[in-house]
């Protein structure tokens, strides 16, 4: 994948537009669309939502901070991902049609946590902040500075890879919860 | 001669007679940040709570217990965007006023304009106190200085919802009460 900084931001930069576009639109739904679930196992619009706040959680406050550590060192032109965090972002990428079934790890399964429609501002509130770092992030080496992943603290990825990883992430979910409603109507 | 009403009263008085009513399930909105505050409410029965939302957290700043007046109070003052939220931590009945009828009754007469003052004063120490509990660093003096404003407070509201308030972990409160 040959890639420039620019490239990469503007292409995440668009997809957290589309998925705050789709958000915006699910505030309008009733308490009852927002928690239905299909079945048990799945999950609802919030549960969704929820998930992907508790990432951000972790992930928005990791990656302003490598950002802000690494001085403004000429961003090196292109980006390049790496072996592990580009086999990541494209587990995370939605595919066409239907979305291969993961489990998610423990503490980031949001089901059974009490759950309202602040629950969808938050993930507003979320994708701003994250708009702000994807635009800061174009000044800074993609592939040299390094984020950790919440799975483990052993592993390092390119921020590059990490901004890939958790947008892609975020679009699947959107997706999924978008997949929710249209069930319901 | 006959004791002259408080001004709580006279404001529930305004609730029953002029006040809508409103009912709100267990989650449910009743002002979100952006929004600009219009009503004072008095809740008839359920919870309340107010709370400030950022990118990761859901901080509770206030509790809105049966027979509490609530609202978002700085946005009912300036008319300007409330910073906070609310919503109904369970199944809750309020009855509304507008800020015209709110003033409307305090201007009615002499003895209510005095009585709105020292109501006024009263909650501007109430922030101050607030405004202790936040600065106090030990947890236990948080809780201390809570409970000797509410002693029902675990009987009234979720676990989550304290910890939250008294700016603290659900972990470390668990901790604190049971030691």
């Amino acid at each position: 994948m040959r890639t420039t900084n620019d490239q990469l931001i503007n292409e995440l930069l668009n997809i957290v537009e589309a998925s705050t576009a789709t958000v915006n639109k699910f505030k309008t739904l009733s308490a009852n669309e927002l928690n239905y679930k299909k079945d048990s196992a799945s999950w609802s619009v919030l549960e969704c939502i929820e998930h992907l706040n508790l990432y951000g959680d972790f992930y928005l406050p990791e990656i302003e901070k490598r950002i802000a550590l690494k001085k403004t060192a000429p961003a090196s032109g292109l980006f390049k991902p790496g072996l592990i965090g580009n086999y990541f972002a494209n587990l995370m990428k939605a595919g066409p049609g239907k979305m291969k079934k993961m489990r998610s790890p423990g503490d980031k399964d949001p089901a059974g946590s009490q759950l309202t429609a602040a629950t969808l501002d938050r993930f507003l509130k979320q994708q701003v902040l994250l708009t702000s770092l994807l635009n800061k992030a174009r000044e800074t080496d993609l592939v040299r500075t390094k984020a950790s992943i919440s799975l483990t603290r052993f592993m390092k990825l390119r921020l590059g890879d990490t901004f890939r990883f958790f947008v892609y992430h975020i679009e699947r979910h959107v997706a999924q919860a978008g997949n929710v409603i249209a069930g319901i109507r | 001669m006959q004791q002259p009403k408080s001004f709580f009263e006279k404001l529930k008085a305004l609730m029953e007679t002029s006040g809508v009513e409103k009912k709100f399930s267990k989650g449910n909105m009743l002002i979100r940040e952006g929004e600009v505050e219009k009503n004072l409410y008095h809740v008839t029965s359920g919870l309340i709570r107010v709370f400030l939302l950022s990118e990761f957290e859901e901080q509770t700043i206030r509790f809105g217990y049966q027979g509490s007046i609530i609202n978002s109070l700085s946005s009912f003052i300036t008319g300007k965007p409330s910073e906070f939220y609310m919503d109904a931590i369970r199944k809750t009945t309020v009855r509304a006023v507008t800020r015209e009828q709110l003033l409307g009754l305090v201007n009615k007469s002499d003895e209510n304009r005095q009585q709105y003052i020292q109501t006024i004063e009263l909650a501007v120490t109430q922030q101050v106190e607030r405004e202790v509990d936040i600065l106090t660093v030990s947890p236990q003096a948080r809780l201390k200085r809570v409970l000797e404003r509410s002693p029902n407070l675990f009987q009234e509201v979720p676990l989550k919802y304290i910890a939250s308030y008294l700016r603290m972990t659900p972990e470390t409160l668990s901790r604190i009460r049971n030691s």
